[in-house]
């Protein structure tokens, strides 16, 4: 049994310490992780921009990667929403539409694969801490990842949920979005931490790194002492394996 | 028409808009107003996704077949005593109409609130040959006073207050009204009162229409569709060529979608099935009844696989107001008739022109929730990338963001390259980086850290780190339980034996 | 035959003194250039109809569709059918939705009860001019004679009125519901010649009549019937009305009594 670790872009260059986590939780349960170094982006910038013949270069490598895999797990619903779009991408070239069918089956989102095929909703952690979280949109929207966070958080002793207002709103990521439209997702990112300040939560959770680093990035502009992180680090933290 | 109209791009507009401040507001009250109506009604209701699963198939099936549906509903529309037109554009559309009013000597037309007419520009044209056209819709009559375009597909006046409502106001009354809702309703009632009983002609447009009995149907609130349809002595509606359903057994389906997804209502208050003029005998309805169908680029959708779903759309607003881009910038930053989600696709899908209008098309971060509040569930969030990916093609892109997207291809086509261009980065951030982030507004960073700051790249990436952590794992590893084991191989089988995907969408 | 059709449509269109008078009598100049330029859109427009069809199929990709495809999914969900409530919760709820979207209701036990009920508000209201439709469970309301004060007009009871003018003077309409559903507190009204779509429109008070037993439960069990009954069973107007006019067009500030009558009851009869 092959499980690989389909790190992302943002997990392997700026928050290294997201993966570590995820990598610590999972072996607790003897999940012995593989890391493909072939792998690079899953072309979501490009494929999201319409350059799909630049998104299939990127695509390419992440199929070759993870060619022999049984199970693909990443901490990002967004990437692995991207590989959800391959078999679109692909679409006129059976070859490769065969093993984006493939490797999209077989593809997981962090949490997914803790609950729904490890069966896990409790990791024995404690997070003494006043707790919020934003469930980013593609994972949510486009994976379907709704219930197995909150299963996971609901579960952690001492954890105080306090539910995010308008949780399901974006955070005005949206990649290039948040360069091409600058002032437009400024405002959205503005207005999503306003509501994490009403919470009066310490921390802010979320399982996607580009949602929390555009709104982690919000809270450091305007001073705020807010905690992000992703949950992965907050179970390892509560567990004791950080 | 609006004060936006000047401005050449979206940003532009939207720049305008974000600095509207009573604008900004406007909005968001009114689509977060409407938004949860949406979700208590629709929760209320039940099997919300069976509903809507329902009415995609339905609107699917119908446009599938749309030569059958239409051409029955025309034959059908005819027997019922109806005048039915055809108009491919937009200006044929516009001269049928024209013609009527002028057969029919006409001096006013009285309006009900018609997305098509908006999308023709009809008001104009009619005013130009000297038929006073008013629109009888409160928030329509506003706008149409200040000379404005829709900036809601529901809520049309959604960016006035009442302050400037009653400014218009006050200048047809001749005398100061007070900018009090019930005084300001008030005055509308009764003005346009007179000018139904007046007009000559009563034009609307068409929610659905039903084929196998050629009627049409009208959902509103306030009763000046009924007004339009029940007291001038000729009728014309204009009908885009979609707006079919087969039956008024479907009716049942739009009619549990529509207002419930429009405004939270269980129910428009009212919602008319018109079948041809007044019989012979009835004291009241139209004499003479026109429909006319407009194509105005529909059909362009038609056998598009990517963009043919557009053509379910039942034109609630519900992905305008799930959408927190349009809650930020309103609807006239959009700069056509359809704004929102639905109108960043639809307009360049009716203009065919999609090289102009891609702007419209970035202004989205594609998080989905237009999709998640479409009830006939068009995949408004894919349509935005075709959208993007037919400008990139048709060498429409722009050339700097062209030679980005083949470096981007080039690094992350091999992990060689990224590896080396992370180490530049970390040599190249040492220049900016205070305290482990980055705040510098020159450069490529300048629209990012105008409203946030940068977290700076660590000095060992994941893949640096990796050999070391395993080892570290690996050696205190427990061996995993049978159960999930055999889960696993469970699923693994279940794969290779055609189940395929585990969920997602 | 289509000739023959249309020309029998176009009579039944026009207004019953003029058309078919004036057909006999040689359409008047002005008349006979119009039906000529009506007749001269209608060829057009069923050229036109041809190709239109034809590049729709075209755009689809299949050949011209001629006989009904079957439809997948017609009308509401299975389990959606056999939803249904009892007499009395139907009752209820129907009050319930009525009232939550600012319609006034009342229960009656019969006619009698029904007309001193309108006959009071009537008078409250110094209503001065009534309009009912034309059927008998209306006239057994008896509101000439217990509402002395006010005129009241039946619909289209006699020639040489404007009827439309008459129900934008009147202070109140009162017409009797041909159906009513309660999960949606709607009131269902087919037009006819007694029955004018200007009486639940026009006038600023409204009562609307529900016998008991016309009450259903969901929206299709009014719509299916529509379908049965056929095209050519049809009214003019089939008006389904959920109670009183209402604009949230001005800042999201709730009016009632736009255009369409701003009070409106509904008395549930048995």
């Amino acid at each position: 049994m092959k499980v690989s670790l389909f790190i992302t872009c943002l997990g392997d260059a700026i928050y290294p310490r997201v993966g570590e986590a995820m990598v610590r939780v999972l072996s607790q349960y003897g999940v012995s992780l593989e890391f493909p170094r072939l792998q690079t982006c899953c072309g979501q910038p490009a494929f999201n921009s319409g350059y799909w013949q630049e998104a299939r270069a990127s695509a390419k490598t992440i199929l070759d990667a993870f060619e022999d895999s049984d199970f693909v797990i990443s901490p990002s619903g967004s990437c692995t929403g991207m590989i959800h779009h391959y078999p679109k991408l692909f679409e006129s070239d059976p070859f490769q539409l065969a093993r984006a069918e493939r490797l999209r089956d077989k593809s997981y989102e962090f949490t997914q694969f803790l609950v729904n095929v490890l069966g896990v909703t409790d990791v024995g952690a404690r997070f003494p801490h006043k707790v919020t979280y934003h469930p980013s949109c593609h994972g949510t929207r486009l994976l379907g990842v709704k219930h197995e966070p909150m299963t996971l958080m609901s579960n952690v002793r001492d954890l105080e949920f306090v539910p995010l207002p308008f949780a399901e709103d974006c955070c005005g990521f949206g990649g290039t979005f948040a360069v091409k439209m600058a002032d437009i997702s400024g405002a959205m990112v503005t207005e999503k931490v306003d509501h994490v300040k009403e919470t009066e939560a310490e921390v802010l959770v979320g399982l996607d790194m580009a949602c929390l680093m555009n709104i982690a990035g919000n809270l450091r502009y305007r001073g705020e002492q807010v905690r992000v992180m992703h949950l992965a680090e907050v179970l390892a933290e509560g567990a004791g394996l950080a | 028409m609006s004060a936006n109209k000047g401005k050449s791009s979206v940003k532009e507009r939207a720049e305008l808009a974000l600095n509207d401040e009573f604008l900004v507001k406007a909005v968001k009250f009114t689509t977060e107003r409407l938004r949860n109506g949406k979700k208590n009604a629709s929760a209320e209701h039940g099997n919300w996704d069976e509903w809507r699963e329902r009415g995609r198939q339905i609107r699917l099936h119908t446009i599938a077949h749309l030569d059958y549906y239409l051409n029955l509903f025309v034959d059908n529309a005819r027997a019922n005593g109806v005048h039915v037109h055809f108009a491919d554009k937009g200006e044929d559309a516009v001269a049928i109409a024209m013609e009527i009013a002028q057969r029919k000597a006409a001096k006013t037309v009285v309006k009900s609130k018609s997305m098509v007419s908006e999308e023709l520009h009809l008001n104009h044209a009619l005013e130009q040959i000297g038929v006073e056209a008013i629109e009888t819709d409160l928030g329509e009559y506003i706008i149409q006073l200040a000379g404005e375009m829709p900036s809601h597909i529901v809520i049309p006046a959604i960016h006035k207050n009442r302050y400037q409502i009653a400014d218009l106001l006050s200048e047809v009354a001749g005398e100061r009204l007070e900018a009090d809702t019930t005084v300001l309703a008030g005055f509308v009632r009764k003005k346009l009162r007179e000018k139904f009983l007046e007009a000559d002609i009563g034009m609307t447009g068409c929610n659905f229409a039903i084929a196998e009995t050629g009627s049409m149907v009208l959902f509103e609130n306030e009763g000046n569709a009924r007004m339009v349809t029940t007291v001038p002595k000729t009728q014309i509606t204009l009908m885009g060529m979609e707006r079919i359903i087969p039956s008024f057994e479907d009716l049942e389906v739009m009619a549990t979608l529509l207002p419930r997804s429009a405004t939270g209502q269980k129910l428009t208050m009212y919602m008319s099935a018109i079948t041809g003029p007044k019989r012979t005998a009835d004291a009241d309805g139209p004499e003479e009844m026109h429909i006319i169908i407009v194509d105005n680029g529909r059909s362009l959708q038609l056998g598009d696989p990517e963009f043919q779903e557009l053509l379910n759309c039942i034109r609630c607003g519900a992905c305008l107001n799930a959408c927190p881009v349009y809650r930020h910038i309103g609807g006239h930053a959009y700069g056509s008739t359809y704004s929102g989600p639905i109108g960043a696709v639809l307009t360049p899908a009716l203009n065919k022109n999609v090289a102009e209008w891609d702007d419209i098309a970035n202004a989205s971060s594609l998080c989905g929730a237009c999709y998640e509040a479409c009830p006939v569930k068009i995949p408004l969030h894919d349509m935005l990338i075709y959208l993007r990916r037919r400008k990139v093609e048709t060498g429409n892109g722009k050339a700097v963001e062209t030679a980005g997207m083949k470096g981007f291809a080039a690094l992350t086509g091999s992990s060689a390259a990224m590896k080396a261009a992370l180490a530049i980065g970390k040599i190249g951030q040492r220049l900016v980086v205070r305290g482990g982030e980055i705040r510098t507004k020159l450069g490529p960073l300048k629209g990012w850290n105008s409203y946030r700051v940068t977290p700076s790249l660590p000095r060992r990436s994941f893949r640096d780190r990796w050999e070391k952590l395993d080892r570290e794992i690996d050696a205190k590893r427990p061996p995993m339980a049978p159960d999930m084991k055999r889960r696993m191989e469970r699923i693994v089988q279940e794969r290779e034996q055609g189940g395929g995907g585990h969920g997602g969408h | 035959m289509a000739d023959i059709k249309r020309q029998a449509v176009g009579e039944s269109i026009g207004e019953g003194k003029t058309a078919a008078g004036a057909a006999q009598a040689g359409l008047a100049g002005a008349d006979a250039e119009h039906a000529a330029w009506l007749a001269e859109m209608e060829r057009a427009s069923r050229a036109k109809q041809e190709s239109f069809m034809n590049g729709i199929s075209a755009r689809l990709r299949h050949p011209r569709m001629t006989t009904n495809p079957q439809q997948p999914a017609r009308g509401a969900p299975d389990f959606w059918r056999t939803f249904d409530w009892t007499p009395e919760e139907r009752i209820e709820r129907f009050e319930a939705n009525w009232r939550s979207v600012g319609g006034h209701t009342a229960r009656v036990r019969d006619l009698d009860e029904a007309g001193r009920f309108i006959a009071e508000r009537a008078q409250e209201l110094s209503a001065r001019i009534i309009v009912r439709q034309d059927q008998d469970e209306l006239a057994a309301l008896g509101l000439e004679t217990s509402v002395p004060e006010a005129e009241v007009s039946v619909w289209n009871s006699e020639a040489d009125v404007s009827w439309k003018a008459r129900a934008a003077e009147a202070d109140i309409g009162v017409v009797l519901a041909d159906q009513a559903l309660a999960y949606t507190g709607t009131v269902v009204v087919r037009s006819a010649p007694g029955k004018g779509r200007s009486v639940s429109l026009l006038p600023t008070v409204l009562f609307i009549l529900v016998p008991a037993e016309r009450l259903g439960t969901r929206l299709g069990e009014a719509l299916i019937p529509m379908d049965e009954g056929g095209r050519e069973a049809l009214p003019a107007g089939v008006h389904f009305i959920t109670g009183p006019s209402r604009s949230s067009d001005i800042e999201n500030d709730l009016t009632i009594g736009v255009h369409g009558p701003g009070v409106v009851y509904a008395l549930i009869i048995g």
